[in-house]
């Protein structure tokens, strides 16, 4: 089984090269192709310098559309399964081994690594998602789970397995814009095997999230209208049609 | 439709424009698609397009040549104040127009992501072909 993992990277020149050193170690057999998604600082060399393969898209296009870069790579060569995580050392390498471990023994098209799932034991390391975000998360969890009836938890997560089938629609139809929560309704209605495996994620190391209150209420607003228009549109083979 | 209906609910009291505006207006309309055409003859307009700005052009012309074509159109929308009938149509024209835009707009954006993602990844293969740093090559050296 040919594996890629992908890791979508902004502006992190700081953590990437510790997480594909980090892929390295815990999966030895996958290649590992960083997109570099219009970064300004040293993201791209850093990746180089250890040891993966590259995508650069020439401006900053969102992390849909770098997501999407990585399917179409997986697609195109021909990879069997792929994976993508977090350049900001969120997720742990090795819980990415466990969700390809269940797309290899075809228990599934698509899993999605849940933070929320059957926690388990803490620690002091994990994460802990702030009150502002707990909100969107029950939100899209709720709407999520309405549009597809099928339970999530982690409807954001950006640690993710999958087989051919998922590249195969995910390099045609992305939303650049709403890539985790609709691509996840777009899967389940499409009729693919989507599930979810607990992980655990660490606090990010640097930085601060990019969410304010104002940014996190129209973020919310816009999920749910766009998990509502979601429900209307064609699936692929009715599209065919 | 024939002239003498339009003649003749030109002079009806309904629209008021003395020949003064109605030959400003006319000359504004003929300027407006010299400007079209000036635009697309210099390559800063595609023909594509341009012909809703060329009908829109014809249409100011046609209103400022019989402005009684405005009460007719405005008795078949059933309203009473030809100006409201004026601005509910050019309304009604521009919101098409921009809803238009940003259709255009959306496929287009979604070429230049296409565009961004098939050069990158060409890259990459560029780099995975030359060896250099590329996974191929670290993995080899790991085994080697």
């Amino acid at each position: 089984m040919r594996t890629l993992v992908f890791i979508p990277a902004w502006n992190e020149e700081d953590s990437v090269a510790a997480v594909i050193a980090g892929v390295r170690d815990a999966m030895p057999e996958a290649d590992v192709l960083v997109i570099d998604d219009g970064s300004t600082d040293e993201t791209a060399a850093q990746a180089r310098e250890a040891g993966a393969l590259v995508a650069s898209l020439p401006f900053n296009q969102g992390l849909g559309a770098a997501l999407q870069t990585g399917y179409l790579h997986a697609l195109r060569e021909g990879y069997d399964c792929c994976a993508h995580l977090d350049a900001d050392g969120q997720h742990p390498p090795a819980e990415v081994a466990r969700l390809l471990a269940v797309i290899r023994e075809d228990r599934a098209d698509l899993v999605i690594g849940s933070r929320y799932r059957d926690p388990g034991e803490a620690r002091s390391d994990d994460y802990k998602p702030p009150f502002s975000r707990r909100i969107g998360i029950g939100v899209f969890r709720f709407f999520l789970t309405l549009a597809t009836r099928q339970r999530f938890t982690d409807t954001t997560s950006g640690m993710r397995a999958a087989n051919r089938r998922v590249m195969r629609l995910f390099s045609e139809r992305y939303s650049p814009d709403f890539a985790e929560i609709e691509s996840l309704q777009l899967a389940v209605r499409e009729g693919l095997r989507v599930e979810e495996v607990p992980v655990r994620m660490l606090e990010r190391a640097g930085g601060s999230s990019f969410l304010t209150p104002l940014r996190s209420a129209f973020f919310i607003f816009k999920g749910v209208v766009v998990l509502l228009v979601g429900q209307f549109r064609p699936t692929q083979a009715e599209a065919e049609r | 439709m024939s002239a003498a209906v339009l003649l003749a609910a030109s002079e009806s009291p309904k629209v008021h424009l003395t020949s003064q505006t109605r030959i400003i207006a006319a000359v504004l309309a003929l300027a407006f698609m010299a400007l079209v055409l000036e635009l697309i003859r210099r390559d800063k307009l595609q023909e594509r397009f341009s012909v809703v700005w060329f009908v829109a052009g014809l249409g100011m012309l046609v209103g400022a040549a019989f402005p009684g074509l405005l009460s007719v159109v405005a008795d078949a929308m059933g309203v009473r104040d030809t100006n409201v009938a004026l601005f509910s149509i050019m309304l009604l024209f521009l919101l098409g127009l921009a809803l238009n835009f940003s259709v255009t707009m959306s496929r287009q954006a979604a070429q230049i992501t296409r565009l961004a993602q098939e050069r990158a990844l060409a890259k990459a293969r560029e780099q995975a072909a030359s060896g250099k740093n590329g996974s191929e090559a670290e993995r080899e050296r790991l085994e080697g």
